[in-house]
């Protein structure tokens, strides 16, 4: 019932649709017991009981006429009313589900990280397709089922009564085993038939997943442990679709067969009572008839009785599934009492003050200080897991910090409005989300997306204007010019459809530099006052590389830049290098003070640069093997300061 | 954004014969049920129309004789009436074991021909090259194993046994009423044509409804499905409006398009209600006619019991004729999904291992490629001009020792993923030859070859489950010893032991959890769990990891596996500077190779690499 009360407001946009349309069930479902009771009057008339002379027909052709062409008019009206209440009611519950779907969408976008990593796509489309669905079933096809139901027995049993009580007080006697037994069986049904249904989605998703890992799956030659896999679990869906064929297949006969059965006793009572020497006419054939056609109307309803609360607990489990959905509450975001939303321009001074963040039990950054001027060029390195990403994400907002404070230009960054924030700021993520649009698109994505008009939530559709058709046409020379900054126009200019080439899912169809670069496009022609590289240089080569440090350099003026590495190629240029080992940072300093200091930052360095620096040197300790030999025993004293022996390499 | 699934999907086509036919041949393994299945069709017409029949027997025999003539003795009418009635319940009781028998054989035919045609088809798609896996999206292949192989189901429960369920029914109901009084029978099945031709119109009109409704759904889901994965990367540019933009539009087309289908339903319902109606008004004003006949007396030939009758009769041959107009519908469905089902089953596999092909026992570790040419495009042969710029690989002569490590440098593009793709035979070349062991990679078992070649790729797959099967691959036979000890190698050992419930821990979607460099850890233990003896090939596998770690892999590859082959792909020079040998590739072509000594000395493209990668600035500046 708590579900039903959320479910209200969405009910009440269609006050009007769901009043009319029950109304109109209610109409055809009486209006529908009108033919069977021309038949009876025909039969009557014509076994003459209507006239109570036996021998004299009790009606003329032209009465038959006009009986006949009152059962015509009689499913007129009722289909008529039908065809109302589909028009009311089931396009209503189709608007409900269209609503409901585009407030979850909204409600999907205000959802923040800490969300998203621990839900799974499959789990949220199942909700957003499944769930609906049986949510609309129970609104629309329900709704008008239970009124149905209603509405057919009651009318149905006062015309039964008025015919012959005692043949009722049969019918009231056998009809709950009848309903009892569909009921059940319906019952059975729906579990049955949710035990198949998850097995197909295992299925699908055990399929999902090899397709997608065709290269893993082929590269360690596990096809026939997959075959095998599959085909086990295709035998046992096989299984739990028999086991649903042996209760639903029959459901509709077995109902056949209980009316019949109940037909059968009629027949034997009813029999009796025209049979009876008392009978006086008072109980006719004709009323036989329409008393059997009459039961026979509620075979659908009673059939329906099972089906019904299967609709309705699967609509509010669903439903309350999708409550789920709408319940969830980011971490981030914007509070009316906290936010201020008077900040509208940032410079880019980023500073975190004594920022630590947990995990479960597990403190992933610990008492972060570090201050970047608005301008300067900030590296990052440290080991894998080291906390590098997760910086980062702070400053984005993407989570927030366990303690300590993150600050924007000397601001809490959870005072400013999370749009003002990721305005300033354009990242490239370490493993970048391209989409399924124009490569220009993809570039331009977070262009021209201020002053949208918003989707308005919560109000019904009848009525509403259509959504406005804002197509996206980024600015094709900043795209250019950002496409050209990030290296990547060459490439563009040899696709056969150059700017206008479609990427296929998740830009499949990109070679891993290229997808990079891509994203390295994205972020700079937002000509942010922050921008953040999060090891996005990885897969691209050394000249290519320095190609996109340049046009960086190029756009830098004024714009606070982050860049995370492992290259030391890389860091070398930035204003201050900060080295994280588990969550803490270790080291900070210039490349050049860092190196003096001789610490993690200069053992990089002389890692990455080893074999060079020990070329003069003919018993130089070649191989990673021994170096790492050399990590372990700590003996560091490398011979000579890197720097130097590099210009000798040079010349 | 994508329309899915467009090319070549059409949702329905005409009769053809040769498909028929190889679906027919699905059926073969379970002849006795397709008999079984068609002797109880027959046996529930012949059963069918038999109610009526005792209805009426009993309203004629019993019931009318006695209103019209209230002296007849009740008693003797009373035993007729109930041998009626119990036969009645009789019959009912046989006529529901029939169809309960004849459902339960059906579904039974249909759910395993369905499960022969899905193990068939994964099975052919688990054999099938890598390339087809680069030209069809995922969703695309699905569809062929869920809602293709459904529709062919449909095809045999729904199209075919109501073809023959629904004829059986109508030529009973038809002779019946015919022998009955074939009068009222051709009037009432006046009706029936105006049945037929309204079922068929609603129902294309129905079709293309839905066929929308489906499309627009596909739209919904597509960007429901994008947007969720990629939320946070909108939530970042600040796109959320222009989304819900979009999403909307979507939304509102598949509202329209519902909608739209409602109005048909809504119409088509109520008709076939009306026209049953008609029917039943015919008949009752026709039978009228007869039974007041001359004198306004009944006469023999037509009784109050024939009207009832053919009341029944008449609506319930309605149901076997809308059945029999769907068939044809079903049969459209089913004739294109199993064209692409049997188009799945038909491609050739391009890469296919020789009836003859030769174990690979002790593999030493030697790898070769003799002037090997190759290009992606099938439509490259051996004769095509050298200067075509489809060409991948140009002449590529590389001989590798056992044991050998050899590095592949070059810009993107260069071909260098695609030598690696050639030693899995994840393609076939056009023109030279790759061996291992100085035999021809298209002479072994695929099988045999991926076994011993392990692949480590930059982009991590991580499948839903465990650390621990994701890193087993679900091979029972890899003892949980060999887990970690490949985990301590990688480094990576202790921080999954730090995670709540250590190797049993699930994977996050994508790993959502791990960090990226973890995530090739991870995919670098799995290479060396699997393959425990022979030639690895990191393709980019270390990118994200820092270079402590990566020195303390390749410190621990090397005491672990000796005589190891490798090629090792990077483009952190400090990575592959300890190979035995690095060969720079450009263009599809080797332009240099040699040691990392010999090629600094040498000046060329790799002396450039490195200058950039080490020097101090003076390039950039
Ligand atoms: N599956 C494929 N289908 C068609 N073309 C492909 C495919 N894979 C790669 N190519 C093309 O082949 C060429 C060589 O690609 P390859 O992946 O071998 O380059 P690479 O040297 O490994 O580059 P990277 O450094 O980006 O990995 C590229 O131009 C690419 O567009
Ligand atoms: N959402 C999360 N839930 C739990 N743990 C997390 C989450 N995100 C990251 N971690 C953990 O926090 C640590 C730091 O992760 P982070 O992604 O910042 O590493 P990183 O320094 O970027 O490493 P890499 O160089 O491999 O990218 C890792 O141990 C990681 O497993
Ligand atoms: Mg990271």
């Amino acid at each position: 019932m708590e579900s039903l009360r959320t479910l209200a407001p969405y009910l009440k946009m269609h006050t009007r649709q769901y009043i009319i349309g029950l109304v109109a069930v209610i109409i055809a479902n009486s209006v529908n017991l009108l033919p069977y009771y021309f038949i009876r009057l025909t039969i009557d008339g014509l076994t003459g009981q209507t006239d109570t002379d036996p021998n004299t027909a009790g009606l003329t052709l032209a009465t038959a006429g006009l009986y006949a062409l009152g059962i015509v008019l009689a499913a007129l009206t009722a289909g008529g009313f039908m065809l109302l209440m589909r028009r009311m009611i089931v396009v209503a519950s189709r608007q409900t589900e269209y609503e409901i779907r585009r407030d979850l969408f909204a409600h999907l976008q205000t959802l923040d990280k800490h969300y998203y990593d621990r839900a799974k796509t499959g789990d949220l489309m199942n909700r957003l397709t499944g769930d609906l669905s049986a949510v609309r079933e129970m609104l629309g096809f329900g709704a008008w089922q239970i009124v149905n139901i209603v509405s057919g027995f009651v009318t149905a049993f006062a015309v039964m009564f008025g015919l012959s009580w005692q043949l009722t007080l049969i019918v009231i006697a056998i009809l709950p085993i009848i309903v009892g037994v569909l009921f059940y069986l319906a019952r059975q049904i729906s579990k049955r038939h949710r035990l198949a249904q998850e097995q197909n989605s295992l299925i699908a998703a055990k399929a999902q997943e090899n397709f997608s890992g065709a290269r893993v799956v082929k590269g360690y030659a596990i096809e026939d442990r997959e075959i095998a896999d599959y085909k086990s679990m295709n035998l046992e869906l096989l299984r739990r679709n028999i086991a649903l064929t042996k209760v639903e297949g029959p459901l509709r006969s077995f109902a056949s067969l209980l009316i019949g059965l109940a037909f059968g006793l009629i027949l034997l009572v009813g029999g009796r009572l025209i049979l009876s020497p008392t009978n006086d006419g008072s109980f006719t054939v004709g009323m036989f008839v329409q008393f059997v056609g009459t039961l026979e109307r509620l075979a659908w309803p009673m059939l329906m009785v099972g089906w019904i609360t299967g609709v309705t607990q699967r609509g509010l489990a669903s439903w309350l599934r999708l409550r789920e959905m709408m319940d969830a509450r980011p971490l981030v975001h914007d509070d009316r009492n906290r936010t201020n939303t008077r900040i509208r321009d940032l410079l880019g001074d980023v500073a975190f003050e004594n920022v630590s963040l947990n995990y479960g039990n597990a403190r992933v950054l610990e008492n972060i200080d570090l201050t970047i001027p608005a301008g300067t060029f900030l590296g990052i390195t440290g080991p894998t897991g080291s906390g590098k990403t997760l910086l980062a994400q702070l400053i984005t907002r993407s989570i927030d910090p366990t303690s300590g404070v993150v600050k924007m230009d000397g601001q809490d960054v959870r005072v400013i409005p999370l749009n003002t924030l990721r305005d300033a700021i354009s990242i490239v993520p370490q493993e970048p989300f391209l989409f399924s649009d124009t490569i220009a698109n993809n570039i331009g994505f977070g262009l021209g997306n201020r002053d949208l008009p918003r989707v308005p939530t919560g109000i019904s559709v009848v009525g509403a204007p259509p959504t406005p058709d804002i197509p996206q046409k980024p600015d094709p020379a900043r795209v250019r010019n950002a496409a050209r900054l990030a290296g990547l126009d060459g490439d563009i200019e040899g696709f056969p459809n150059g700017y206008d080439t479609m990427l296929g899912e998740r830009g499949v169809t990109l070679s891993g530099g290229q997808r990079q670069r891509t994203a390295v496009a994205r972020a700079l022609v937002r000509e942010p006052r922050i921008l953040i590289l999060d090891d996005s240089l990885s897969a691209v080569d050394t000249e290519t590389e320095r190609k996109i440090l340049d046009g960086l350099r190029e756009i830098s003026a004024g714009r606070t830049v982050i860049v995370i590495a492992h290259r030391v190629s890389t860091l070398r240029h930035a204003d201050q290098i900060v080295v994280l080992e588990a969550g803490r940072i270790v080291e900070q300093g210039t490349h050049e003070g860092l190196l003096a200091a001789g610490g993690h930052y200069a053992e990089l360095e002389r890692l990455q640069s080893l074999a060079t620096d020990l070329d003069d040197d003919d018993d130089a300790v070649a191989t990673p093997d021994e170096a790492a030999n050399l990590l372990e025993t700590g003996r560091m004293s490398a011979p000579g300061l890197p720097t130097k022996e590099k210009e000798q390499v040079t010349k | 954004m994508t329309a899915p699934d467009q090319s070549g999907d059409a949702y329905q086509k005409g009769f053809d014969a040769q498909l028929t036919r190889r679906i027919f041949v699905y059926l073969k393994p379970y002849v006795p049920l397709v008999v079984a299945g068609v002797v109880l069709a027959l046996l529930i017409a012949v059963a069918q129309p038999m109610f009526a029949l005792i209805q009426r027997h009993a309203i004629d025999t019993y019931l009318v004789p006695f209103e019209r003539d209230r002296t007849l003795s009740t008693e003797n009418l009373y035993r007729g009436l109930m041998v009626a009635a119990l036969g009645y319940m009789a019959l009912k009781v046989v006529e529901f074991c029939l169809t309960y028998a004849f459902t339960l054989a059906i579904g039974y035919l249909g759910q395993n021909v369905l499960r022969d045609i899905r193990g068939d088809v994964f099975t052919k798609l688990q054999r099938l090259h890598l390339a087809f896996f680069d030209q069809n999206p995922v969703g695309r292949l699905i569809t062929r194993v869920t809602s293709d192989v459904d529709a062919i189901n449909q095809f045999i429960t729904g199209g075919l046994v109501s073809l023959i369920q629904s004829s059986f029914l109508i030529v009973a109901y038809v002779i019946i009423m015919l022998r009955v009084n074939w009068k009222l029978a051709l009037i009432s099945f006046t009706v029936l044509p105006v049945l037929y031709f309204a079922t068929n119109f609603f129902r294309a009109r129905l079709r293309d409804a839905f066929r929308m409704t489906r499309t627009q759904q596909a739209i919904v889901n597509t960007k429901l499905n994008e947007n969720i994965t990629g939320m946070l990367t909108v939530q970042l540019f600040g796109r959320e409006n222009r989304s819900a933009l979009d999403f909307d539009q979507s939304n509102r087309s598949l509202l329209t398009a519902n909608v739209n289908s409602v109005k048909w339903f809504s119409l088509f319902m109520p008709v076939v209600a009306v026209l049953g109606q008609v029917a039943v008004a015919l008949v009752l004003y026709f039978a009228s006619r007869n039974i007041l006949g001359g004198n306004g007396v009944a006469a023999g030939a037509f009784t109050i019991g024939t009207l009832y009758a053919f009341v029944q009769w008449t609506q319930q041959l309605f149901q076997p004729i809308q059945d029999l107009a769907d068939v044809f519908n079903n049969l459209q469905a089913a004739m294109a999904s199993s064209e692409r089902i049997f188009g799945v089953l038909d491609t050739k596999e391009e890469v296919s291992d020789k009836p003859d092909a030769k174990p690979l026992n002790n593999f030493e570790g030697s790898v070769s490629f003799e002037g090997v040419w190759f290009s992606y495009d099938q439509t490259v042969t051996a004769d095509t001009p050298a200067s075509d710029d489809r060409w991948i690989l140009r002449g590529i002569d590389l001989h590798i020792q056992p044991g050998e490590s050899v590095a592949l440098v070059g810009a993107t593009g260069a071909g260098k993923t695609s030598v690696t793709a050639l030693v899995s035979r994840f393609y076939d070349v056009q023109g030279g030859a790759v061996k291992v062991d100085g035999v021809d990679v298209r002479d072994l078992a695929q099988y045999d070859l991926r076994r011993h070649v392990g692949v480590v790729l930059q982009d991590v797959f991580l499948f839903a489950g465990t650390i621990e099967g994701n890193l087993t691959l679900n091979n029972p036979d890899i003892s949980h010893e060999r887990v970690v000890e490949a985990c301590q190698y990688v480094g990576v050992h202790d921080y999954i032991l730090s995670l709540p419930e250590g190797y049993q821990t699930e994977v996050r979607e994508r790993g959502a959890t791990l960090s990226t460099g973890q995530k090739q850890l991870l995919a670098f233990a799995r290479a060396l769990i699997q393959n425990p003896d022979i030639l690895l090939v990191l393709d980019e596998a270390t990118a994200n990891v820092d270079t402590e770690t990566e020195l303390r892999i390749q410190h621990a590859l090397q005491k672990v596996m000796l005589g190891r082959t490798s090629i090792i792909i990077a483009h952190r020079l400090s990575t592959i500077e300890g190979c035995d040998r690095i060969v720079v590739m450009r263009k599809g072509r080797i332009v240099e190779q040699g040691s990392h000594r010999e090629l600094l000395q040498k000046g060329g493209y790799y002396a450039r690499l490195h200058r950039l990668q080490y020097a101090q600035g003076d390039a950039a500046d």
